[in-house]
């Protein structure tokens, strides 16, 4: 019986041994062990301990302190690894809101890999380092925020005024000039939040005209659309510059077109607001080149979406490459949680209780954010392979025919049955967000009116036969039968009908549209003769005879 | 009475006292073994029935039974790895919170934060796998022996409800992380205990009666897997069922002693005697005083009625090395597996978010590939028949040919081989058909479910195997070969099916070659 004993010994022996190198590697080889053997603090070395912060408003217990130990509470002075540094100064001070809620990442976790994230059963790992400001979104929604131009003429117009000078924002400015000493005026940073005095600019001339010498003397007078540039500059300054940029490029994108943020925006898309939850486990990264990173995996979807995503319909995003980061950062942003009321922030109670709109109201911004993407950034249409072309609003005969009344119809009713959506609704726009939005479609042509009409807005009476027979040989081509719409337009939308008067209706057969294939019917082309005003009437009449004219 | 002076022997107290403490650990030890070291035949024998523990063994174990090839120590890896999960499971429970999300955060500070907390996570897990791989085989073996024969049969039927408690106790502890592997997978099972509903949907019935959803509502406690469910789970996984395993092993273990020990052939004694012995100690240093008392005398025909303890050595130490080893070994085991991986933990539980594929614990995808068929078949209507065929066995098997002998009896290993192809092939073949080509829900997507419920390719693979075994009994003329030849096809099939499910099963159960296939997004 000796095959036994050996049999008890040897697996005996191999239990002992496997259990001393648990014991081991559980107490000598944990990471944190040896970065807090190495830490000095004050009074020498300090304790090898697990550490964390936790605060149970916000469901958190993180340990990353464990290893960041500098970063905990009353730990700043803990030096002597690599590791070790400091918290930089912000204003969520992570000893009291831990880590993971602004940085995501695996606070429970005391070993690097799991508590980055970056393990197969972990959704949420880190935000990158450059995009930490997506972080933010956690908590905070960033409000009124205005379209691209508009924030970087803005940004540009406080920088032309020399605001910098005296004036420390995002880290930027209020050095010391070479003649007048220090930074004089107080840091904007945080202005949009902060609020600031709305009496600047008078109380700013006092002093400059009150002073003899110094920095005050170079204050100069500011023109009126200045002060307003100023002002929006001011207003959009949240301590979080990366995130704002990123929210007003997304809303110059056209993106609200076709999707949903916070409840507001198209219905074609999938909803955003929690778009950046979205979990690299479920992801396929198969097209995405570099390493399996979310923010590589957005960057490349917005680059070459249905390559990314199968059978996505989202038309590439044409951008460049720094705008594409951005729009990665506001979609990694979309992480808004649950959140006890002590800790819900101003901005998003303004947003969620009282419905403050997260875009500007200018209709330059809200052209941008719901109508670019279709009707491209300045009004001049956009072909998409495999849809309909979207017809180009800034075209002149378009604007120099068509009455606000058509384009606020249009924007607030759409074309059922099409794919211009009615913005009427309590997830789309307001009634005086779409008059801005008309006011901004007609000052893409250059904000020239139709002439006024005094016509009632039915008073053709042509002969419908006769425009019937005209239609099927001239129109039926590019509109379809019954004018159903094919390449062209449909004509027996009721929507259209409604809104569009019959001088609208002349003019633009008669007319026709530059760079479209709408040709003018007033003149001859070498296929076909003119049209009289006669026949353009019987066109119009048969038209108001189509089911859905009738009305 | 003045004990001072009594007698001119006088004693000093204090004197007396130190050399009491100073023989109080010698006399520890020989009060609690009451005996004696066991050095003798005797008191070896005394050392096993003197002891609470260790009387559950005949004081004499026949040298068949310590061949490695006898038993391979299956039953005894069983019990092994029951105690491993056993310790380690009290050790998390001091940790483990039962309550949705709590559970979930107590588990990562298991992970992360406990001492040693991972290693005895791990042990637990891989321990109760070790556990449900050595049931299993620890039944082949009982079988492929023969050893449920008469006047096993009992514990034959004992030793089902030991595999069942087994897998149940192995099931319930899958819900406790609270992660989305554990919701889904639990999703899953219920799902499966509410597989009669397709029955009484197809017969309308289960609006006046329905078992599933009975089923499924006793097992979570609610409409869906919840708080509710994860209390009753809980309470099974650390209570009841734990009880429940420990009265079935008291009996089944009662039982071997019982019933004779452990099986061995009828010539077992002839055949050691050809053999060179290794033994340390001679058969017999002394005449036996108490070999036999009236507890040893046992029903049934056992070497040591009537013929003396020929071929015996004494439990202790003999017996004792081999179980210690195979419990060091089974440590050894779950201790390396533990080390080299973890067990795993995905994100917290989330009822909107199903997982795609859900997927059952590894031991019940063969179920659940057949529950893709037929929901009534793969969890009910195939586990029962199996169940109650296994019972069976003992009953219809009276011959007594190959008793004790590996794959004994008519057919033997010839007949086991080609069970063994037959068995793999057929469950392969029949699911690459429907892979290929579908099945008749894909054919006449109209016709009732009934019958889909009653031709589908699990009920044609029980089909088939039950035809093979008519066959194997009517070739060899044997009730034995019938059942080595079933037994044989059941282990192929839920192997065959538990790897395909396993491995070759992606989102929404369709097949892929290999995970790197599955569509994403």
């Amino acid at each position: 019986m000796k095959k036994n004993k050996c049999l008890l010994l040897l697996s005996s022996a191999a239990v002992l041994l496997l259990l001393v190198w648990a014991a081991v590697e559980e107490n000598f080889l944990k990471e944190w062990r040896r970065i807090q053997a190495e830490g000095r603090g004050e009074e020498g070395p300090v304790a090898v301990q697990l550490r964390q912060v936790v605060n149970p408003h916000l469901g958190k217990a993180d340990r990353c302190v464990s290893c960041h130990v500098s970063m905990g509470p009353g730990e700043q002075g803990v030096a002597g690894a690599k590791i070790l540094v400091p918290h930089r100064a912000v204003v969520h001070d992570p000893a009291e809101y831990g880590c993971t809620v602004c940085h995501g990442g695996q606070g429970q976790a005391t070993e690097k890999a799991d508590a980055h994230g970056d393990v197969p059963f972990w959704p949420e790992p880190m935000l990158p380092k450059e995009m930490s400001e997506a972080g933010c979104g956690t908590c905070h929604v960033p409000l009124d925020v205005p379209g691209q131009a508009q924030l970087q003429a803005a940004a540009r117009a406080f920088e032309r005024l020399d605001c910098y000078a005296c004036h420390r924002v995002d880290g930027k400015g209020g050095t010391v000039r070479p003649d007048q000493g220090g930074m004089e005026g107080p840091d904007l940073s945080r202005a949009g939040l902060a609020g600031f005095d709305r009496d600047w600019y008078a109380k700013h001339l006092g002093k400059a005209n009150s002073a003899a010498t110094g920095p005050w003397k170079t204050f100069r007078p500011v023109s009126e659309s200045d002060l307003a540039q100023v002002a929006l500059f001011l207003r959009t300054r949240m301590a979080a510059p990366r995130l704002v940029a990123a929210k007003s490029t997304f809303l110059s994108a056209g993106c609200l077109g076709c999707h949903k943020v916070s409840g507001v925006g198209g219905d074609d898309g999938p909803e955003l607001t929690l778009a950046g939850f979205k979990d690299p486990g479920q992801v396929s990264f198969e097209q995405v080149p570099g390493p399996r990173r979310m923010k590589n995996w957005m960057a490349e979807h917005f680059r070459a979406p249905a390559s990314v995503v199968v059978g996505s319909q989202m038309p590439p995003a044409p951008l460049a490459e720094n705008e594409i980061e951005q729009l990665t950062l506001y979609t990694l942003s979309l992480r808004r949680k649950e959140l006890r009321d002590i800790y819900l922030p101003k901005d998003r109670i303004r947003a969620v209780k009282f419905g403050e709109r997260e875009f500007a109201s200018d209709g330059a911004t809200l052209y941008g954010a719901f109508c670019a993407g279709c009707h491209g950034q300045d009004g001049q249409g956009r072909r998409l392979p495999g849809l309909v072309s979207f017809p180009s609003l800034a075209n002149p005969d378009f604007l120099a025919i068509a009455p606000d009344s058509l384009l606020t119809r249009t924007v607030e009713q759409g074309r059922p049955g099409r794919r211009m959506p009615g913005w009427l609704k309590a997830d789309g726009l307001r009634p005086e967000e779409i008059q801005a939005v008309v006011a901004h479609v007609r000052s893409l042509g250059g904000g020239t009116l139709p002439p006024s009409d005094p016509r009632p807005a039915r008073w053709v009476a042509g002969d419908a036969a006769l425009g019937r027979r005209i239609f099927e040989s001239a129109c039926a081509g590019c509109h379809g039968p019954q004018g159903k719409g094919g390449e062209g337009p449909a004509l027996n939308n009721q929507v259209l009908q409604e809104s569009a008067t019959d001088s609208f209706l002349v003019e633009t057969i008669s007319r026709g549209r530059r760079g479209t294939a709408m040709a003018g019917f007033e003149e001859p082309s070498p296929v076909r003769p003119a049209l009289s005003r006669a026949d353009i009437e019987s066109v119009v009449a048969y038209l108001r005879s189509l089911p859905g004219g009738k009305s | 009475m003045t004990p001072v002076a009594s007698g001119p022997e006088k004693k000093d107290a204090l004197q007396e006292f130190k050399n009491s403490l100073k023989a109080a650990p010698r006399h520890v030890l020989e009060t609690a073994f009451r005996t004696g070291p066991p050095t003798t035949d005797r008191t070896r024998s005394t050392f096993v029935f003197g002891n609470v523990f260790l009387h559950l063994h005949a004081v004499r174990t026949h040298l068949w039974s310590l061949r490695w090839s006898a038993t391979m120590g299956l039953g005894i890896m069983s019990v092994s790895a029951f105690l491993i999960a056993l310790v380690t499971g009290v050790m998390l429970m001091f940790y483990y919170k039962p309550f949705p999300d709590a559970a979930y955060l107590s588990m990562k500070d298991i992970h992360f934060v406990v001492p040693t907390g991972r290693l005895i996570r791990n042990l637990h897990r891989w321990s109760a796998n070790v556990m449900v791989i050595a049931v299993i085989l620890h039944m082949a073996r009982t079988f492929y022996t023969a050893a449920y024969r008469r006047p096993r049969e009992y514990n034959w039927l004992i030793g089902i409800g030991l595999l069942v408690v087994t897998l149940g106790l192995s099931f319930t502890g899958y819900l406790l992380p609270w992660d989305q592997l554990a919701y889904w997978a639990i999703t899953i099972g219920a799902n499966i205990a509410q597989s009669p509903r397709e029955v009484t949907d197809a017969l309308n019935l289960t609006e006046h009666f329905d078992p599933g959803g009975l089923q499924r509502l006793l097992l979570l406690g609610s409409d869906q897997v919840g708080e509710e469910a994860l209390i009753r789970f809980y309470l099974l996984h650390v209570m009841i069922l734990p009880l429940a395993i420990a009265a079935l092993m008291a009996v089944h273990f009662w039982r071997i002693r019982k019933d004779g020990g452990l099986v061995r052939p009828a010539d077992a004694d002839e055949q050691l005697a050809r053999q060179r012995r290794d033994e340390t100690y001679p058969v017999f240093t002394e005449a036996p005083v108490k070999t036999y008392h009236l507890a040893a005398i046992v029903r049934g025909r056992t070497a040591n009625v009537g013929r003396g303890p020929e071929n015996t050595v004494p439990s202790m130490p003999h017996l004792f090395y081999a179980e210690l080893g195979v419990l060091m070994v089974t440590l050894l085991v779950c201790l390396a597996l533990s080390l080299l991986s973890d067990a795993p933990l995905k994100e917290l539980a989330n009822p909107n978010v199903p997982e795609n594929p859900a997927k059952a614990p590894w031991y019940f995808l063969g179920l659940q590939e057949m529950v893709s068929f037929s929901a009534f078949i793969g969890g009910i209507g195939v586990p029962v028949i199996v169940l109650l065929g296994l019972a069976l066995i003992p009953y219809l098997d009276r011959e007594t040919e190959g008793t004790g002998k590996w794959f004994g009896g008519p057919g033997g290993w010839p007949l086991v081989r080609l069970s063994l192809a037959f068995g793999l092939a057929a469950p392969i073949l029949l699911e690459a058909f429907a892979i290929r080509f579908g099945w008749l829900r894909e054919w006449f997507p109209h016709i009732p479910q009934l019958i889909v419920t009653a031709i589908n390719p699990a009920t044609i693979l029980t089909a088939v195997y039950a035809l093979y075994s008519l066959w194997s009994i009517r070739r060899y003329q044997s009730v034995r070969a019938g059942a080595l030849a079933l037994f044989t096809c059941f282990l192929c099939g839920f192997v065959v099916l538990t790897v395909i499910g396993t491995y070759f099963r992606g989102p929404n159960w369709e097949f892929y070659w290999s995970p790197a296939d599955w569509p994403k997004h």
